[in-house]
């Protein structure tokens, strides 16, 4: 193959071309775990790996379904979403793992997440600050019924993107430590359930582009979380397939 | 006997009102909204807040209006809650912003409002969200989809100044607002009105759910018999979700 034909149409970053991802497109933070998500996909194959970009595609329901890694934080997210959407992809779904803000969340817990906190400024290149980070609704229906399904504790509502993880987990070594303790309170006190780096812009950029977004979050990190997160990410991916396959039916 | 005082601008005390309550921004709309009520009968009406208080499937509920604009709206909303109400469901007029996928006279459900206005900002900064309900939204949604009629689930846009939106021209700061309307509009923002923004980051802030439907209009005006049918019987499916859960 020349380099011409070899990089005709492939994405900047994520080195993938029109044909490689699905319309359904999972999207974990960690290339490390794309892989894992992989699993639960039917006939999945590595289709590209760049950067933080990992890629896989496989099916689901005889549906093609990709998983990409976004990378940590808003920026790199925005690349990916981006560069997925520009070769057919329409629907995206974080699935990642969380910080608690609520004193009711247990470890293993699911968190849906039907709206986001703006802390973060790759979102304000595309929209005013006043415009709502909000999830598609059928996505987050979708979500929370595989939730119910599953038996798992599980809450719906809103998380925190923010983009300084040490400013969220150590702020009083923070110059802005105060800025910072003011506004964690004020989420909490607005009920945001979890705290991660990604969803906001993922719902925002989804918005601007005509796409759907959701995500669906885990508070703790063992190994056993994890496969319950991924399982329960897949299911809602089934479910959303089958309601849109029989919306055009 | 020390009797609970009347709340400072709606006039009312526990018991006045259902845990359930719709909110129009016209004092005028309020009996048709609850036309649709049974045994619906005038419980208060001061300043621009009017309240009826009916039945619907035997559990109690009311209707008050809002005012124009977040200001009265948090005011109704604040003290609505401290007498009971815990379900908020705004019911009102927009401007249609996607007339390429949108009829005149279409009715939105509201998931999120842009926060193009002051009084949510004494709330929460403006990174926080303005979301409604999921469940408020889903039944909403089942009620206009069972309805077969026109509608659509997403954004609305919440201003502050009524004359800002519609002659932007005139206004000194004309290019910002013309250029933040076509952000709204380019982020697929379904209509434009004046109290959801508010509603929705002060039900989160309370605790309390909220939710939104409109009627989108952008030419001659539709009537509102349509709009406030379908926010009763969003209403009435609301109820029985509650129930079905409470028994479960």
């Amino acid at each position: 193959m020349t380099q011409k034909t070899r990089n005709q149409g492939v994405m900047y970053h994520i080195g993938c071309r029109r044909g490689d991802v699905g319309r359904y497109v999972l999207l974990p933070g960690d290339p490390a775990r794309v892989p894992m998500i992989a699993s639960y996909l039917d006939d999945a194959e590595e289709v590209a790996y760049n950067r933080e970009y990992r890629t896989f595609t496989g099916t689901l329901l005889g549906e093609k379904v990709s998983v990409t890694s976004t990378g940590m934080g808003c920026p790199s997210t925005a690349i990916a979403v981006e560069e997925l959407a520009k070769i057919g992809a329409n629907t995206f779904i974080r699935v990642g793992t969380s910080g608690k803000m609520q004193d009711f969340m247990e470890p293993g817990d699911l968190v849906i997440a039907w709206a986001a906190i703006r802390d973060e400024y790759t979102s304000q290149q595309y929209e005013p600050l006043a415009f709502p980070a909000v999830a598609d609704h059928d996505v987050t229906l979708a979500l929370r019924q595989a939730a119910r399904g599953s038996g798992l504790r599980h809450h719906v509502g809103i998380c925190q993107s923010k983009d300084s993880f040490y400013g969220q987990h150590e702020p009083e070594r923070m110059p802005v430590a105060r800025h910072l303790q003011d506004r964690w309170s004020a989420w909490v006190q607005g009920g945001a359930l979890a705290s991660e780096m990604e969803a906001s812009t993922i719902f925002v950029v989804s918005r601007v582009l005509g796409c759907r977004a959701g995500g669906i979050m885990i508070f703790g990190g063992t190994h056993n979380d994890l496969s319950n997160l991924l399982a329960t990410a897949v299911a809602g991916v089934k479910l959303l397939i089958e309601w849109d396959n029989n919306d055009t039916g | 006997m020390n009797e609970e005082p009347l709340q400072y601008h709606i006039n009312m005390r526990t018991g006045a009102v259902g845990r359930y309550v719709l909110l129009p921004g016209d004092p005028g709309r309020v009996p048709l909204i609850a036309s649709f009520f049974d045994e619906a009968k005038e419980v208060t009406h001061n300043r621009e807040h009017r309240t009826f208080t009916g039945m619907v499937d035997s559990v109690k509920v009311s209707v008050t209006s809002t005012g124009i604009g977040g200001p009265s709206t948090a005011i109704a909303v604040e003290e609505l809650a401290r007498i009971g109400a815990d379900t908020f469901i705004r019911v009102g007029t927009s401007g249609l912003m996607q007339p390429d996928r949108m009829n005149n006279g279409d009715l939105v459900v509201v998931s999120g409002a842009v926060r193009d206005e002051g009084t949510a900002s004494h709330y929460m900064p403006m990174a926080f969200p303005a979301v409604a309900d999921l469940d408020v939204v889903d039944c909403l949604r089942l009620a206009c989809a069972e309805r077969g009629i026109g509608y659509h689930v997403g954004l609305s846009h919440s201003k502050d100044s009524f004359y800002g939106e519609v002659e932007p021209d005139r206004m000194p700061l004309a290019d910002e607002l013309k250029g933040r309307w076509r952000a709204w509009v380019q982020g697929g923002v379904l209509c434009s009105e004046m109290e959801a923004a508010a509603l929705f980051v002060l039900s989160s802030v309370l605790g309390k759910r909220a939710g939104g439907i409109m009627v989108a209009v952008n030419a001659e005006h539709p009537g509102l018999e349509n709009l406030c049918e379908t926010a009763v019987y969003g209403l009435r499916k609301l109820i029985a979700r509650d129930k079905e859960e409470k028994i479960s």
